[in-house]
């Protein structure tokens, strides 16, 4: 294939959230919504048709990243992978999201793919929408009927499918602020460098001391969604991280996933090096190190 | 399908053109405008080769951009760089050191390459090679072409640039 050509379809300019809303209401499931169109564009080339394709270009008010000691961190629909890097307070304060962003796709995709585009992508592969799943949060989908908020723990279906409604725009996604000892990280695995994950892990924990007091611990590549590992987070819950555990959890890790073979990596190798991973990443909320991405 | 009339700004001179709903930028400046210059490399926003300045030195892939989400913005391809007949100093720096073969990557490695000076003038080598991950080379084994890149910054951080 030497010249990929979209097929037809009409693209819509909204000058408002309000005429968005119009317009999904009208057009429901026969309306894409175009924001960064990394993801969008690539299925249009492919196999993907749909008659109207809804930009956000000219739609102001999505663009905000602000963060609010109580409130957390808020991050519209417009917000860029770029944009995280840029940001001092999430590199400060939700370092997995940082981390993430920095090893995302490529500078030109960094500079156009949205934070909230790739959550609603709902790739199992996802970097910047499993290190959010670590640290937790909830997206505002308004709709003509009203607004409503979604727990991301609850939003990814299967693969591909979210519980976004046809008529429902993603503002925002709120990151709850940090409690105190709150520490997080990500990491991934990649053939080359930016290339799609074979397998990530992220990490969020609230430590007293050396004391786990919880966590959030997430994996991608190795199911038809991001999944959490239920059983490796209450391993940890209130149980001092020492090198013993960090073990028992490693050698725990791959009876929670499901891998299959794929382009990118096996199901075998996947579950071998699950388990390093998990104990990596949490080294790296710790102490910082082993980041050598 | 719907046409959009829009108005690009292109290496710095107004273009106004009638583009379909599933135009990309890349075949509005290749196809319409004649800036060939700006290659079609694998469509799907992974070599590179479509990069464009947007506004400044935003670079972003054409491949995977609209036309129409574009109008009133201001673009700046390879062919714009040049001024008074006088290369840009990352232009010529790729020529001095060798780090073009077959050229094809030449025109977005030299403009993301303007985007990675403009948002860090001295980069490590590790830094040059973390800026240029979205852009493809296929001949040089990206030695010379890491070369340029730190001679072009010596240049546009010394003294006369």
């Amino acid at each position: 294939m030497t010249s990929r050509v979209m097929r037809d379809f009409d693209l819509l300019l909204p000058e408002s959230v309000a005429e968005v809303l119009d317009l999904l209401a009208t057009h429901k499931n026969k309306a894409a919504i175009l924001a960064g169109g990394t993801d969008l564009l690539v299925a249009l080339k492919f196999n993907y048709s749909v008659d109207n394709v809804i930009s956000l270009a000219l739609v102001p008010g999505l663009n905000g990243l602000s963060f609010d000691p109580v409130q957390g961190l808020t991050i519209g629909a417009k917000v860029t992978i770029a944009d995280i890097l840029k940001s001092k307070v999430v590199k400060e304060h939700y370092p997995a999201l940082w981390q993430a962003a920095k090893v995302f796709a490529t500078p030109q995709l960094r500079n156009t793919a949205t934070v909230l585009g790739n959550i609603l992508r709902a790739s199992p592969a996802g970097d910047c929408s499993l290190a959010l799943y670590a640290c937790g949060g909830s997206l505002t989908l308004k709709s003509k009927r009203g607004s409503r908020q979604v727990n991301l723990d609850d939003f990814w279906i299967s693969y591909g499918l979210t519980a976004r409604r046809d008529d429902e725009l993603a503002m925002a996604l709120q990151v709850p602020a940090p409690v105190r000892g709150q520490k997080s990280a990500f990491r991934r695995m990649t053939r080359t460098k930016e290339d799609l994950s074979k397998i990530n892990a992220a990490v969020s924990l609230q430590m007293e001391g050396d004391v786990c007091m919880s966590a959030r611990v997430a994996m991608g590549c190795v199911g038809p969604t991001l999944l959490r590992l239920p059983k490796i987070e209450k391993m940890m819950k209130g149980s001092a991280v020492t090198d013993g555990l960090l073990q028992k959890i490693s050698d725990q890790v791959a009876a929670e996933i499901s891998p299959i073979d794929d382009k990118r990596s096996s199901a075998e190798y996947r579950n071998k090096v699950a388990g390093v991973l998990v104990k990596r990443v949490i080294a790296l909320a710790l102490n910082g190190k082993g980041n050598d991405q | 399908m719907k046409k959009h009339a829009i108005t690009l700004t292109v290496n710095g001179e107004d273009r106004d053109l009638v583009v379909s709903s599933n135009r990309t930028l890349l075949d509005a400046l290749r196809d319409d405008l004649g800036f060939t210059d700006t290659k079609y490399g694998c469509g799907t926003g992974e070599c590179g080769a479509c990069t464009v300045l947007v506004d400044g030195t935003t670079a972003i892939n054409g491949c995977l951009t609209l036309a129409a989400t574009m109008n009133g913005k201001s673009i700046t391809t390879a062919a714009g760089l040049a001024r008074s007949g006088n290369l840009h100093p990352v232009q010529q720096a790729f020529i001095d050191n060798d780090a073009i073969q077959c050229g094809f990557c030449t025109p977005g490695m030299v403009l993301k390459t303007i985007s990675l000076l403009d948002e860090n003038p001295k980069p490590t080598e590790a830094e040059i090679r973390h800026g240029l991950e979205g852009n493809i080379c296929r001949c040089t084994g990206y030695t010379k072409i890491v070369e340029a890149v730190q001679d072009a910054s010596r240049r546009m951080s010394g003294a006369g640039e």
